[in-house]
């Protein structure tokens, strides 16, 4: 009667589904990432930079995409994670994850219903409108906290550190006070969200690009490869674009602008500027300019995927030849950019091609894509390689760079040309982004899991370091 | 529209016939395409026109959805709290849940009494305990040992008790997957006794320094696999002794006590390099399975030929392999049946078509015989005089054909077996089965005879290599044989009238004389002939010897050659008796002269016989030197 297909929702029974409303948050360099289980977005899609103002030996903190881009004075804007791809500022890691989570999920607690005015007009009613029993609701003990009932699964990079791990729990219980907690790995989640579980995970985030064997849901731990070659060195890579071009590429944000005049392609920009009587710091408009470069990004920039290597003079001379693409900069300056644009995210692919200066030096020829995913390959079990790399999954923001996926494809059927290599990568934006939240979603309302969780009881039993011995 | 044509049809207004028909005709065509498709939008079915999709891309019975039939007021549902049975801690989270109707109705009532802030206290909340998800908490089966079987049985230098359990600590927590167990492996000795798992807690404090401890001894997947497979055959040896053990337990058993470690590392490297082949390895393996896969199609497709070949001679379906199918068709006769076959079915075609072209060359003037064909020697046409006259006819009838030549030099056409041939008749014949033929003559004794000659110059049934040249060979060979047969025949036939006449003689003599003087000279007469077969004979046989010597030393292949001589020789002694016969004759025919007419014929033929014979010996000898 009711086929199963991709478009008819399967029985709760088959899937295993059992929602408990727990909350999925995913921290990330770029944004934080939060939501209820079971959903396919997450709701709540925050910047994890947050800005801070310090006045007279004290800080105020600010948080949000509307917070974070106004420009205050002495407003400067940072971020906890590391260099390492592991968060440094606790504390202020604690409150952008606490904002993102509260600023739209949990939010003001529910008043009673009785109370609340919403009802008042169904005491006559008709019955129609469903009505929510609340006794459940209100039987646990009202907590102050923002997880007072909401279990939690956090996901961490394959790298994280047992101490940071045991942070992530201690901040849950402690300060959310979530009954249940769980931690996963976003290469894991990442291949959940594809429909596998097992396989190799490429994320290309923005501060770090990470291999990840999966097999059987579980991490391949020494397979695990990270690189700081991702979203942020391409940003780099253009701002040394601009830089060296002849003449310098003038790199406005939008806040600078008050008003621009059309002008001709290449010709000095002719708008009126704001001064602000006391500026925000350097770090916000570097935070600004990475937006106007997010957006080159996404417009421009494109990964070179004819046949080789970019770098081979036969190639640069063919991209010379192809239609360029136009920018326009916030302040009115425009330019069509040709061969430039396969430049900036070439590094990723060839650190002989990538551009260095000073300030950013030569990237490590190990730290590319095919040598990471070669690495990554070589720790594994052999019989198990073939089956990896059939199992290839794309996520993380930069890997929406043009052409991205091609070339990827191109440099591993150059490293593998006997096996069978596919690449999973999500059509969707959202689910190249996002992966790993989704993949959390689906692993946090299957009743299955509910084994898993570590709970409040067995934190206070054990203490921290459970999370070392059930989360593996 | 329908009030217009029916008030136009009251009014008998013009105009009305035509819209009348035209409709009819729209809808009649419209109905065509017949029974409407269940579950698809009007617009969209008319857009497939007149050909529907092959296959239905919609549910086959959808329609649209029932209107929701208000039973009564909404079903509540409820935050309902649940404890999971899987879990020992009694974690209680909450999930929606209809309202169940049977709930007593105090607990409702209750309602506002649980409102108050203490309700954490409350315990009288009905909390469900779901078993729903049991299935999935399973725990991997582990084998078990005592400290005394260890002890007794399970020790190894290798391992250590502490090291032995955190394998299996491992093992267990991974659920035997291997590969998991080997990348997480990370055993450290403890200091103190105790279990392994605890003395993570000091690593805790200082997570990136794992390295200050020495780095274990690193064991690969199989020293992991090898180390459990033994401990569990021991155990489970143990447990069921080896005799005690079903089928499906000893199989078990069988492959872990198999496992070889180097082996599998063996395996496993050969399967890594095979995954690190290089493009050119790759491109050269694919294109000789391409070459394979085309090999294959093309054996296929002979094998089907053949099959098909096989099905319209109506023969009996050999069985299917491609050696013995060709094996039914190697004997001469199904060839030439098969060709007659197959010649039957072209002519017919032929006939079919019209056969426009040549008006002479009428259909029956192309009849030809299989033998024909098979047979096409010069012996055949010595053999039938009818079969020349047709090979003949048919040469007129089709004319040469002419066709580039590329010219061999002499030399290289030896080389390469290549010969040319004024007509070539179509199909294929064997130059076995030439030989073979060959050997029949008319009659089923001479045949007989041929076969008694050659078995006598020990020539083998079946000449293993029949080129061209053994041919040819074979072929003068066979023909002096078969005019020996005749020469011997004749001999025969001469001898015996000879007798006759002697007889005759004889008794006219005593009619006549009576006396001894017959007798003397009758002794005479045969001392005569014995003498001249004495005094010939040796003669005869030192020259022939003398050749075959000389041939046996000039060439190593001598057996052709050396029967040739011998069959040469006996020609020799037949010519030698032929002589007496004669000179006895010219004695003993003075007085019957009527004999003497048939006599003087038959020996001019044996001598001709004798001297061609003779000459084409030589003139073969001299070839093969
Ligand atoms: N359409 C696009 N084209 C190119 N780059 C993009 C695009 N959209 C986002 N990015 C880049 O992707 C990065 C953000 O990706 P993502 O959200 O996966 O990172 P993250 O998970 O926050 O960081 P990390 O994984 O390093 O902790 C940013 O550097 C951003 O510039
Ligand atoms: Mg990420």
């Amino acid at each position: 009667m009711n086929i199963p297909n991709s478009s008819t929702a399967p029985n709760a029974g088959e899937y295993a589904g059992d929602e408990v409303s727990a909350i999925v948050l995913d921290p990330g360099y770029s944004t934080t990432r939060a939501g209820f289980a079971g959903e396919d977005v997450p709701k709540s899609v925050c910047p994890s930079f947050y800005g801070q103002i310090d006045k007279d030996s004290s800080s105020h903190y600010l948080f949000g995409e509307n917070a974070i881009h106004d420009p205050l004075g002495n407003l400067q804007i940072k971020n906890p994670w590391g260099s390492d791809g592991i968060v440094e500022n606790w504390d202020t890691a604690t409150k952008v994850w606490e904002y993102a989570i509260t600023s739209r999920l949990t939010g003001s607690r529910p008043s009673h219903p009785a109370k609340n005015g919403l009802n008042d007009a169904n005491t006559n009613g008709n019955g129609e409108s469903v009505d929510v029993d609340m006794e459940g609701l209100e039987n646990l003990e009202n907590t102050e906290k923002p997880l007072g009932d909401s279990p939690l699964l956090m996901t961490e990079p394959g790298w994280n550190s047992v101490k940071a791990r045991e942070k992530y729990i201690e901040i849950a219980m402690e300060e959310w006070g979530t009954p249940a907690f769980y931690v996963q790995k976003t290469g894991v989640l990442a291949a959940f969200a594809s429909g596998k579980a097992s396989g190799i995970v490429i994320d290309v985030g923005a501060s770090h690009t990470s291999i990840t064997p999966v097999l059987d849901g579980m991490v391949l731990r020494k397979g695990v490869q990270k690189s700081p070659l991702a979203g942020n060195f391409v940003s780099n890579q253009i701002r040394l674009i601009f830089k060296q071009a002849q003449p310098e590429i003038p790199l406005t944000p939008h806040y600078l602008v008050k008003s621009k005049t059309q002008v001709d392609a290449g010709t000095p920009a002719q708008a009126t500027y704001r001064t602000y009587d006391i500026p925000p710091l350097d770090s916000f408009r570097r935070n600004e300019e990475e937006r106007v470069l997010t957006e080159f990004k996404e417009s421009v920039v494109e990964v070179w995927s004819g046949n080789g290597r970019f770098s081979n003079a036969a190639n640069e001379e063919m991209a010379a030849r192809l239609p360029g693409r136009p920018f326009e900069m916030p302040d009115g300056w425009n330019q069509l950019f040709g061969a430039e644009r396969y430049r900036a995210a070439e590094g990723l692919f060839d650190a002989g091609a990538a551009l260095h200066d000073a300030d950013n030096p030569k990237p490590k020829d190990e730290h590319t894509i095919p040598r990471l995913i070669q690495a990554a390959v070589q720790q594994v079990d052999a019989d198990q390689r073939p089956l990896l790399l059939s199992n290839i999954v794309v996520t993380g923001g930069s890997t929406l760079l043009y052409k991205f996926n091609e070339r990827l494809n191109n440099e591993l059927n150059v490293i593998y040309p006997s096996t069978r290599n596919k690449l999973i990568a999500p059509g969707p934006l959202v689910e190249r982004k996002y992966a790993a939240w989704i993949g959390g979603s689906i692993l946090a309302s299957l009743g299955s899991f509910h084994q898993l969780w570590i709970s409040r009881k067995e934190y206070e039993e054990h203490g921290t370091n459970i999370v070392e011995k059930r989360c593996r | 529209m329908a009030s217009g044509r029916d008030v136009r049809e009251m009014l008998g207004l013009p105009g009305f016939d035509g819209p009348k028909t035209a409709p009819a005709a729209k809808r009649s065509k419209a109905a065509v395409p017949g029974k409407k498709i269940q579950g698809v939008a009007r617009e969209v079915a008319a857009l497939y026109g007149e050909r529907p999709p092959p296959v239905a891309v919609y549910e086959e019975k959808k329609s649209y959805r029932a209107k929701r039939q208000s039973t009564g007021p909404a079903k509540k549902w409820v935050l309902q709290p649940f404890t999971n049975q899987a879990r020992s801690d009694g974690l209680v989270l909450k999930h929606w849940r209809r309202k169940p109707t049977s709930l007593p109705t105090a607990q409702s009532g209750e309602d506002i009494a649980i409102d108050e802030p203490n309700s954490g206290e409350n315990t009288d909340v009905y909390i469900e305990d779901s078993g729903e998800f049991l299935r999935y908490a399973v725990q991997p089966d582990m084998p078990t040992f005592s400290d005394e079987e260890y002890n007794m049985h399970l020790r190894s230098d290798d391992w250590s008790r502490e090291e032995t359990d955190y394998l299996f600590q491992m093992i267990s927590d991974f659920a035997y997957r291997w590969p998991v167990v080997w990348d997480r492996y990370e055993y450290k000795p403890s200091s103190n006794s105790h279990l392994s798992t605890a003395q993570d807690v000091p690593d805790m404090e200082n997570p990136l320094a794992t390295m200050p401890y020495a780095p274990s001894k690193s064991r690969s997947v199989e020293d992991l696999k090898a180390r459990f497979y033994d401990i569990s055959a021991k155990l489970m040896k143990l447990r069921i002794p080896e005799v005690q053990m079903d089928a499906d337990q000893y199989a078990t058993y069988e492959i872990l006590t198999k496992f070889d470690p180097v082996l599998e590392r063996n395996r496993k490297n050969l399967a890594a390099a095979l995954m690190n082949r290089n493009m050119d390895e790759v491109k050269e393996e694919e294109f000789l399975l391409a070459e394979l896969q085309r090999i294959n199609m093309a054996a296929n497709r002979l094998d089907a030929e053949r099959e098909e070949l096989r099905s319209r001679l109506e023969a009996p379906v050999p069985n299917t392999q491609v050696s013995a199918g060709l094996a039914s068709f190697t004997s001469s006769t199904a060839l030439a049946q098969l060709f007659s076959q197959l010649f039957q079915q072209d002519r017919s075609k032929k006939r079919a078509a019209g056969g426009g072209g040549g008006g002479g060359a009428g259909p029956g003037r192309l009849s030809l015989s299989a033998a024909d064909h098979l047979t096409n020697t010069p012996t055949s046409t010595s053999h039938g005089g009818a079969l020349s006259g047709v090979n003949r006819r048919q040469s007129l009838a089709q004319p040469a054909i002419q066709t580039p030549v590329r010219h061999l030099s002499p030399n290289a056409e030896l080389r390469y077996n290549v010969s040319t041939h004024e007509r070539l008749t179509s199909g294929i014949t064997f130059g076995a089965d030439k030989l073979l033929k060959m050997r029949q003559a008319k009659s089923n004794v001479q045949t007989q005879k041929i076969g008694q000659a050659l078995a006598q110059l020990g020539i083998a049934d079946i000449i293993s290599i029949p080129t061209a040249r053994v041919g040819d060979a074979f072929e003068s060979l066979i023909t002096k044989v078969s005019k020996l047969l005749d020469v011997r025949k004749v001999r025969e036939k001469e001898e015996g009238e000879c007798r006759v006449l002697e007889a005759m003689k004889a008794r006219r003599m005593s009619e006549i004389q009576g006396d001894d003087d017959d007798d003397d000279d009758d002794n005479r007469t045969r001392r005569e002939i014995q003498d001249s077969q004495e005094r010939e004979s040796p003669s005869g046989n030192g020259e022939d010897d003398d050749d075959a010597d000389a041939d046996a030393d000039a060439d190593g292949d001598a057996d052709g050659d050396v029967d040739v001589d011998a069959e040469g020789e006996e020609e020799e002694d037949e010519d030698a008796e032929g002589e007496d016969v004669e000179s006895q004759m010219q004695q003993s025919t003075r007085q019957a002269s009527e004999a003497m007419s048939t006599r003087a014929t038959s020996t001019g033929h044996k001598r001709s016989a004798s001297v061609l014979s003779q000459t084409s010996t030589k003139s073969n000898k001299r070839a093969r030197k």
